[in-house]
Formats: structure tokens, sequence, C-alpha cells
């Protein structure tokens, strides 16, 4: 209500200047209101209060107690059980989302320079519903694709390379490629929407100038879409630190992932504190990579401009 | 990086000013297509084909994941819509979907609004505390509200689980229709006010009307992701609100049977027909 009073009053200058009139300096802070505090109540809240458990001590049945402690955080970096845990999940993300980018780059500069059309529609149907089915959906698929009389074992058996089913499920290569599967859908996007704005004429212009396929995607193609790149390896390496339903379901819990050690501590041996720790270091360490990587990202891009 | 993008073109100009490079011969234009064509492809055949083994596997007439199947039959199909526990999850689902949906769409246009068309200090921090959901992990979001609603007795509730999706939810519902309201003309709500519109009113009769495809796409994008959210469910279900995938979730634990590959097909298909009719009526790709 109070929005629009100040935007009421100087009348003749209204025609000339429309941008500083559209509402005055508060356009859409009263609406803002009711999602903030929805968003302050049900997530920050709950977040503050993960931080304090993860600070209180515990007894010997890990019930937590009063006080403030940071035992609860060295356990975690000190039992290899824990801190092998993020290693491990910092080198699994990594892999999956080097992979996933080299794997969304064609799908995404199909979907990126191709006109409206049926196939196009296809793929990206295909390249949208893995995303829109629920995770346990397809990990359960690979479950079914990797088990003993399934298809990757029944086409290796029947071209003579084995004679008995290869125990595909427990291995961490099953549980990599089922987490690219699951996340790859993330890169697709993130790479079309930059490779959108690869303008035809600067392709067409690098062509003209003698540069074959080869030079052309190394020397202007993949310098602008550097950004996508960027934004498409950080969704996928955020979502690859924490992911513990896929690598649950496909490997089982005995997978040496951070996400699941998380969980078994909070569900498991119902430590509390410590899994709420352990989860702060997972965020920490997760927001620090994509921090370090934007920022080389900028640094890049602006020695590419200069 | 500068030198290798700056430098090659130069020295390529100078060395080989004029390479007829224009028009490549067919048989170049169609081995460059295949280029293009074959990992597109690959790429495809790899992201459907688990999905299209449990659709298949969902038919078989024995209680076992031999591939291909010996025979078929709907037996599974069957066995899902005589279970209680099925249905039940199945219905919960349902009827989270029915009360998470409205609330997020309002709360969506609300925030979407301000942050995609707002004008006011700290509108980018806004936009930052209401995309931070995304940011945590999901076993992280799941071990924080189960400890919250400890304190509160909601755990296993339907209350609960209700606050539990809204908070998965609501970040891309924001993130979808804050794209809509960026578009939006500032003068058409201000000829609305010069008629005479309050400015509630000017919101509700032009504003939010205007915002409709970004209303409707966010909306589908929040049933779907909450029709197949697990990582946080886990954490705050009770075993009366199981929800279906959280079923899925516990019955891949314990034993492999088709007849989770029948609910999955199902769960499959309405994904499929969600994102076509999506594709063809919003054209969601403007927002991802």
């Amino acid at each position: 209500m109070t929005t629009a009073a100040p935007a009421r009053t100087p009348a003749p200058a209204r025609r000339w200047r429309p941008r500083a009139l559209t509402g005055g300096r508060a356009t859409g802070l009263i609406p803002a209101v009711v999602p903030a505090v929805f968003v302050v109540v049900a997530f920050l809240v709950p977040l503050a209060g993960l931080l304090v458990l993860s600070l209180r001590p515990t007894d010997s049945l890990n019930i937590p107690l009063d006080g403030f402690t940071l035992d609860q955080y060295r356990q975690v970096l000190t039992t290899p059980y824990l801190s092998g845990s993020l290693t491990e999940s910092l080198s699994l993300a990594v892999r999956v989302s080097l992979t996933c980018l080299v794997l969304a780059f064609p799908v995404a500069w199909y979907l990126a320079r191709t006109p409206s059309g049926w196939r196009k529609t296809v793929v990206f149907t295909i390249t949208l519903s893995p995303l829109l089915t629920s995770e346990v959906v397809r990990s359960f698929g690979w479950r079914v694709v990797m088990s003993g009389e399934g298809p990757v074992n029944r086409t290796l058996q029947a071209l003579g390379l084995i004679d008995a089913s290869l125990p595909l499920l427990r291995s961490p290569w099953t549980v990599f490629l089922a987490v690219v599967h699951v996340l790859l859908p993330f890169a697709i996007i993130a790479l079309t929407a930059s490779l959108k704005g690869i303008d035809d004429a600067v392709l067409r212009a690098s062509a003209d100038l003698g540069a074959g396929a080869v030079r052309t995607f190394r020397s202007v193609v993949l310098p602008l879409a550097t950004p996508g790149l960027v934004a498409g390896g950080v969704i996928v390496f955020s979502l690859a630190m924490g992911i513990y339903v896929t690598p649950l379901l496909v490997g089982g819990a005995n997978q040496p992932l951070a996400g699941l050690r998380v969980r078994d501590e909070a569900l498991v041996t119902f430590n509390q504190p410590r899994a709420a720790a352990l989860s702060f270091v997972l965020l920490i360490v997760t927001l620090a990579v994509v921090g370090i990587a934007t920022a080389l990202s900028r640094l890049a891009d602006r020695s590419n401009r200069g | 990086m500068a030198e290798t993008t700056s430098s090659p073109t130069s020295a390529s100009t100078a060395v080989r000013p004029s390479r007829p490079s224009r028009a490549p011969s067919p048989v170049g234009r169609r081995v460059r297509r295949a280029a293009v064509a074959i990992p597109v492809l690959l790429v495809c055949a790899f992201l459907v084909l688990p999905l299209l083994v449990v659709a298949i596997s969902s038919f078989a007439d024995r209680n076992s994941f031999a591939f291909p199947p010996s025979g078929v039959s709907l037996r599974w199909y069957g066995v899902v819509f005589s279970s209680d526990a099925w249905l039940a999850a199945l219905a919960s689902s349902g009827r989270l979907l029915l009360v998470v949906v409205p609330i997020v769409v309002v709360l969506g246009v609300l925030g979407g609004y301000a942050v995609g068309a707002g004008r006011f200090p700290g509108r980018q921090a806004l936009a930052v505390v209401f995309l931070s959901p995304i940011m945590v992990p999901g076993v992280m979001l799941g071990l924080a509200l189960l400890h919250q609603m400890q304190g509160l007795g909601l755990v296993g509730s339907n209350a609960g689980l209700v606050l539990a999706h809204l908070v998965v939810t609501l970040p891309f519902a924001i993130r979808v229709i804050a794209v809509s309201a960026a578009a939006l003309d500032p003068r058409l709500v201000r000829a609305a006010q010069a008629l005479g519109a309050s400015p509630w009113r000017a919101f509700l009769t032009v504003t939010v009307p205007l915002l409709r495809p970004g209303i409707v796409a966010a909306g589908f994008l929040a049933a779907v992701i909450s029709l197949g959210e697990v990582a946080v469910s886990v954490f705050v279900a009770g075993a009366r609100s199981a929800t279906a995938p959280v079923l899925i979730y516990s019955a891949v634990q314990v034993q492999l049977e088709p007849t989770i590959a029948a609910i999955s097909t199902l769960m499959l298909l309405a994904a499929v027909v969600v994102i076509a009719v999506l594709d063809r009526t919003v054209r969601i790709s403007r927002f991802v």
C-alpha cells in the first residue's frame, strides 16, 4: 500500500523517468515478506538448530547433553571411517562432474542449436524424463540392469566373455555410473542455456578465418561455453557430494560416502550430533570447492576478454 | 588461456589467409552431422536404457529379473492395485501433492515476483536466501528438519511431510516464476493503478495473469519434484505417512520384486506425460 504513494507525487516527471516510478523504491518488498518468513522458519531455523546440535557433547548412549564442545568435529576429522568418507565423496563428485560435462556437451549442443521439431522434442523429453523421475526409480533401474541375471551379465555371457555372473552391484563403478545417470540432466540443462547464447556469426567468422572444426571448438566455443560448464559442473558437484539414496540402493550401505555416513550416524547408530557435525563439514567442503571453482572461472573469463 | 584464445586466430590468418572453408563437400557435411548425432544418440540411450529395463521387467510373468523376461503378464500391476501398502503410499503421495502444490504456488508467486520484478535494496541477498535450500544436501536438510520436528512432535506426521516438501520445492518454484516476472512490463501495472486499481487489485488482476505460464510451469515442476522426493522424506516420514518413493526406497533395500518395477513404471509414465505436455503447452525449456 505504501509503495504506490511516493510514485504519485512527482507527476510531471512521470513520462520521462518511467523506471524510477514503477512503484517507488520498494516494489515487491511486501510480497516478499511471507515467503521470506517461511524460509527463515522452515529452513534457516532448523539449520541453526542443527549447528547447535553439532556442538553438543554426547553421553555413552549418544544422547546429546547440554554444553558446547568441538569434540564431534574432532571425531569427524580424525576417525578414518568418517574423514575417509569425505575424501571418497570428494573424489566421486569430481569424477562424476567431469564425466557429466563431457557427456552433456554434445546433447546440449544439439538442443541449443537445432530448430524445434519432433526430433528435438524427443531428445528433450529423453534428457529431462530421468530428472523428473524419482531418484529411487532410476536407482532401481540400475539395480535391475546390473543384477546377476540382468541385461549386462546376460549380454556378457551370450558373447562368451564370462562364464558366471559378475557381482556388478557391489562395485564402486556401478555406483559411479548410476550417480552420473542421476545427475547428467542437470549438466545438460545448464550447458544448453549457455550454448544458446553463442552467436552463429562468431562460428562463421572463425570458419572464414580458416579455423577447422577442432580449432573453432577449442578456441571459440570452449571459452564462450565456460560459464555454462562451470555452472553445470558446480550443480552436479554439489549434488554428488551429498548424494546417498542412489549409492545406498545400488551399491549397498557399505559404500564409503559422506552422505551415506551422515544417514547411518543419524538413523542407524542414532548419534545425531556426530551426523550433524559430519554434514556441516560436508557442506563447508562443498561450498569451498564451489567458491574456488567460481573464482577461477571468473579469472579465466576476465583474461579471455582482456 | 588468454594466449591460446587470441593468438591462433591471428596466426592462422597470416599463414593461410584464403582457405576455401565456406562450402564443405556433401560427404564432409554428412560426417560432421554424424559426429554430432552419434554422441547424442549414445547419451540418450544411456539415459533411457535403465528406465526401459524397468518398464520391460514390470511385465515379467515370473518373480525374477531375468532379462529378457520369459513371458509377458500384467500380474505385478494387479499386485500393486490389490496391495494395501502400495495403495496407501500412492494415496499419501497424491494427498501430499494436493496440499503442497497450491501452497508452493502462492509462496512462489510472492517470492518470485519480489525477486524477479522487485526494486528494493537487498533484492539480490533475498534471492540467495530463497535459493539457498538447493545448495544444502538432502541428507542434511532431512536431518535438520528431523531434529527440529523431534522437539515439536511432528516426526511422522502429515504436517511435517508437507513442511519438508514445501522447503524442497519452493526454491524451484521461485526461480521459475522469477524468470517470468523479470519479463513483466511495469507500465501495465502502472496503467491499472492510474485507472484506479489498488496495488493489491492490480497485482491480482494484472500481474498474476501475466505470470500464468511461469505459474503453470512452477506448479508442474513442484508436483513432479514432490512426487519423486526421497532424500528428505525418508527422515521425516513415518510408517503411516510414507509416500510411494519412500516405500520403494525401503522395499528395494529388503528384496527386489517386479512389483517395484510395476509401480516405478507407473511413476515413469506420469513423468513422461507431464514433461511432454509441459513442453507443448508452456515450453518449459525456457525456464530451465
